[in-house]
């Protein structure tokens, strides 16, 4: 069994995921970023991008995909937290809303973050 | 003396208002389990990030944003009065408005508002349209992120010289005060400090945390973010604050319906006793004259 470590993904309104991490990837404003057990002391911003992270879930590995928003990301010895303005799974996107978001959008954050869900759909499709 | 009648009409329309002040009171105690779940709900994010701010002010040296320096100094300040949209709370609005008045008098103000309540103040003191949003809107943290967006453009364009929020704070259920917050340009000292049980590790940790690119970058994406959040939670505290000065007035209410109640309907049996007791002395008076004549 690989080691893990606490990870949770908060986001203003609800705590999104909280449980044990393998592996977390996040998008930070300097490019993927995968953190590991025991990863040193880390804060970064995130931009908007598809996290992925493989979490444990009744003893089974298991791959965790989800749209996140801008955000940061804090490794410590002993835990993983992620905070993000959205966090979407896949079942919570709407493509065809989310196209029209991307066609109105003019902050380059809302581009982004739309992007990012049309990508997340894309790789599970 | 008024009538039976007259008094059966109104212990009529006082039972109608009771049974009002009765279900809103439910209603009030319902949504304050709501608004207090959702600000529970907040508690972590808040918790993360003020974690990651203390981090963050230990470690940077100098920070190049626009929060962390005082404004143009010939700008009014900017002032965010936040209330409810609804009253039936009490002294709840009011409160919280004439401590937006208290506090601008003799300063050049311009205002944002939160809550319908704030707007018509603002408004009937003659400031004219100032931008204003509804506390209750379906997804309150977009309209706090609009808030915010909103005062720190006014902010970095020099319209303003600061941004300070007043806003409700929820004592207890019994008791909700109005609290004043200087958030913009911050000052070190209104950022959290380490409370107690953290500050050991954090003292260990600081040293060592390794900030991708740099503090002073990750700083100036944290802080517009801190202000938004400081907004957000607000605004759900605005909430909480509200249904609880709605319960307890709609539970004063109810009180003082039921008081008036039994008042009017001992006065109404006095009435009905006197007219039967009249009626009595007529009708005996009236046999005696009968037989004695």
């Amino acid at each position: 069994m690989a080691s893990t470590i606490p990870f949770k993904l908060i986001t203003p309104t609800k705590v999104v995921f909280e449980g044990d991490a393998e592996l977390v990837i996040a998008v930070t404003t300097e490019g993927e970023e995968g953190i590991l057990p025991r990863h040193a002391p880390f804060l970064a911003a995130l931009k908007p991008g598809v996290l992925r992270a493989n979490v444990q879930s009744d003893g089974k590995s298991e791959r965790l995909e989800l749209a996140t928003s801008e955000g940061f990301m804090q490794a410590l010895p002993d835990r993983v937290t992620v905070l993000v303005d959205e966090a979407l799974h896949f079942d919570d996107i709407d493509v065809a809303a989310t196209r029209d978001e991307l066609a109105k959008a003019t902050d380059p954050t809302a581009i982004a973050f739309a992007q990012a869900k049309l990508r997340l759909v894309g790789s599970q499709a | 003396m008024p009538s039976v009648k007259d008094l059966r009409e109104r212990i009529r329309s006082l039972k109608n208002t009771q049974q009002i002040t009765k279900a809103m009171k439910q209603v009030a105690a319902a949504k304050i389990r709501r608004a207090e779940a959702a600000q529970k709900q907040a508690r972590p994010y808040a918790d993360t990030l003020s974690e990651m701010l203390r981090d963050l002010m230990a470690a940077v040296t100098t920070v190049d944003h626009p929060f962390m320096k005082p404004g143009n100094a010939n700008a009014p300040l900017g002032v965010i009065l936040m209330t409810a949209d609804k009253g039936l709370a009490g002294a709840f609005n009011s409160n919280v408005i004439r401590a937006g008045e208290h506090f601008a008098a003799g300063k050049n103000v311009a205002w944002y508002t939160v809550g319908i309540k704030a707007r018509n103040a603002v408004r009937r003191a003659g400031h004219g349209d100032r931008p204003t949003w509804v506390l209750n809107a379906p997804s309150k943290i977009d309209v706090a992120r609009e808030v915010a967006k909103r005062v720190t453009d006014d902010f970095v364009n020099g319209r303003i010289s600061g941004i300070t929020l007043i806003s409700s704070k929820l004592i207890s259920m019994l008791s909700q005060k109005p609290e004043t917050r200087a958030l913009v340009p911050i000052v070190a000292d209104v950022l959290p400090n380490g409370s107690a049980g953290h500050t050991e590790a954090d003292a260990s940790r600081r040293g060592a945390v390794e900030f991708a690119p740099s503090p002073e970058f990750v700083l100036s994406r944290l802080l517009p973010k801190y202000l938004e959040f400081t907004i957000f939670s607000a605004m759900l505290e605005t909430d909480a604050a509200f249904f609880a000065a709605q319960l307890l007035a709609m539970n004063n209410a109810t009180d003082n319906a039921g008081k008036l109640i039994d008042e009017l309907t001992i006065q109404m049996n006095n009435a009905r006793q006197a007219a039967i007791t009249k009626e009595l002395l007529e009708i005996v008076g009236g046999a005696e004259a009968l037989v004695n004549g």
